[in-house]
């Protein structure tokens, strides 16, 4: 990727408890664009780092309500307008033939606009923050404060960190 | 676990019938008991009502254990503390037996196959003899309701031995026995209803009837749940172990199990639809061509999954109780229109009939059930107290 990463300032915590504390202090600080990264999902995380509601939920039933819609249309349209053909003896616009045509169509469409919302909404395939710990996919747990978050000052940050249980603090450069 | 949740107040008093509630069971059972004697002058009216109504509770009761048996398979951690209430209604399991017994008096004027004259005059029926006749029937309901009464004692006993002992053995033991069941449950369960049910029309068959019974039986109990807790969390007995975040979870299920009866429903009619055999045709034709029971087809289609699956769907509105009261007392009331859907047609010459001794079946038949659950939930603790996972239960916790 040309884009470049943004560098910070992150503090090292190896007992979950203290993270989740510390993710609270800093959003209640004022802090907005913070990160906290651990290994596992962490209970109370998403509400002390004041995470919202994801919006994806909104994407699949938009999505799910156009593909039940969209596979109704289209069933009706292939065998009742375009192309009519007798199948059976059944009317050409048979509505419980076409259900399991419809109910896939709308999972289809549900499914995969999830999947989709979720990497625009995650920015993947990029990974923000950088790599700054190994350990931290296996027994730490991280706060990563980028450089260009309100009130940003390294020397505060570390102090803070420290304050708060925390085991290491380091500088993130940017890459 | 974060700090707001460390001053969590946890309680569990035992659990007194308020008198309002006693006098409505009462009342009902007394209403049950006088429909009963005034049908019996015209037994052809009573017992399709005592059918309909024995078959609704027998799955409510049935429903309770097959929950606790999936959560003990499972080794469910945040359902611990809401296992008691679904223990509970298992408490209906005997009261089967019983009303179960009362039913074989009927039996004539239910089954055409329990008829000599229908058996001589109609082959495909007198073929069938070999299984649907009276003695074998009796032997079956007696040999289903005494495996459920067995896997009851154990697994519900069981669990309420550990509110003594603590042990973590008896956790242990009711996985293997919960496996048990639910490989007896299935295949009772699905004879039993095409016994009770099926078998009222002896000529016509569907090989998926005991799994759209079953989709009936889990949506409506797990509807049952969620009402109790409510009930338990308004009600002073017990603070802190069950919380909305159980009753998110247990509508949770409800909603899924809306999807999944309507999913069999429509894989029976829509197979059945398709093939236009008229052995198979015959059960929907009696249920579309009268005006009356296209109606009530087309309403168990909108209410028993359309509305409910649309008000289950948002997030907030599970955890909204008056919301969950609302749309489980809908499911609750569905479920007695399937199983009067799937009884009825075949009695009166194809009429809706709906009338007194209707609700007097039911109101009789729920008296016993709520007076089986509350003295139950009187006699032990509604919570199982010192079950090894009752952390989990109690820390439980729903995300976004």
């Amino acid at each position: 990727m040309a884009k470049k990463r943004i560098g910070g300032y992150a503090g090292i915590w190896t007992d979950e408890h203290l993270v989740v504390e510390a993710a609270r202090k800093v959003h209640s600080m004022g802090f907005s664009k913070f990160d906290a990264i651990s290994p596992y999902p962490i209970h109370g995380m998403e509400e002390a780092c004041g995470i919202k509601r994801s919006m994806i939920p909104y994407v699949t039933f938009g999505a799910g309500t156009f593909g039940l819609l969209g596979g109704l249309w289209f069933t009706w349209w292939t065998s009742a307008v375009n192309w009519p053909i007798n199948v059976g003896g059944k009317p050409f616009f048979s509505l419980p033939a076409f259900i399991p045509i419809i109910f896939e169509l709308t999972i289809l469409f549900a499914a995969l606009s999830s999947v989709g919302a979720l990497f625009v909404l995650c920015k993947l395939p990029q990974v923000d923050p950088p790599v700054i710990d190994p350990d931290l996919t296996s027994h730490k747990f991280a706060i990563f404060i980028p450089e260009n978050d309100m009130g940003y000052d390294e020397t505060k940050l570390d102090q803070l960190f420290k304050s708060m249980g925390a085991i290491e603090t380091k500088k993130v450069a940017e890459f | 676990m974060a700090g707001s949740q460390h001053k969590l107040e946890l309680k569990v008093e035992k659990f007194v019938a308020s008198a309002n509630l006693k006098t409505a069971m009462w009342v009902l059972i007394a209403l049950g008991v006088l429909s009963f004697i005034i049908g019996l002058r015209s037994p052809e009216r009573l017992w399709p009502a005592y059918l309909t109504a024995f078959f609704y509770f027998s799955c409510l009761g049935l429903g309770g254990l097959f929950f606790t048996a999936i959560q003990h398979i499972a080794k469910a951690g945040w359902s611990t503390s809401i296992r008691r209430l679904s223990e509970s209604m298992t408490s209906f399991i005997p009261y089967i037996l019983v009303t179960g017994l009362i039913l074989l008096i009927g039996m004539h004027y239910l089954f055409p196959w329990a008829n000599e004259e229908v058996v001589k005059s109609v082959p495909l029926v007198a073929a069938k003899t070999g299984y649907l006749n009276v003695g074998f029937f009796a032997v079956r309901l007696l040999l289903f309701c005494v495996g459920w009464l067995a896997f009851r004692y154990f697994i519900v006993g069981n669990s309420l031995k550990q509110d003594q002992s603590g042990d973590v053995n008896l956790t242990h033991k009711n996985v293997g026995l919960s496996v048990g069941f639910i490989l007896f449950f299935s295949i009772s369960f699905t004879l039993f209803s095409m016994d009770l049910l099926m078998s009222l029309l002896p000529t016509w068959y569907s090989t998926i009837f005991g799994i759209y019974t079953f989709a009936g039986l889990f949506q409506s109990s797990l509807a049952f749940l969620a009402l109790m807790i409510i009930f338990m969390q308004r009600s002073n007995f017990v603070k802190g172990y069950i919380t909305v975040e159980h009753l998110h979870d247990v509508v949770k299920f409800l909603k899924g199990f809306t999807v999944f009866w309507a999913y069999i429903a429509f894989s029976q009619y829509m197979l059945i639809w398709y093939a236009n055999i008229p052995e198979e045709t015959e059960y929907y034709l009696m249920r579309s061509q009268n005006s009356g029971w296209i109606m009530i087809s087309m309403a168990l289609l909108i209410f028993r999954f359309i509305v409910p699956f649309l008000a289950l769907l948002p997030r907030g509105l599970k955890r909204n109780e008056n919301h969950v009261i609302l749309v489980s007392s809908l499911i609750l009331i569905m479920q007695y229109v399937d199983i009067y859907w799937m009884v009825y047609p075949n009695f009166f010459h194809g009429h809706v009939t709906f009338g007194f001794i209707e609700v007097g079946m039911f109101a009789g038949f729920a008296g016993m059930f709520l007076y089986s659950v509350s003295s139950f939930l009187s006699k032990n603790s509604i919570v199982a107290i010192k079950d090894p996972r009752l952390h989990e239960a109690v820390n439980h916790h729903v995300t976004y």
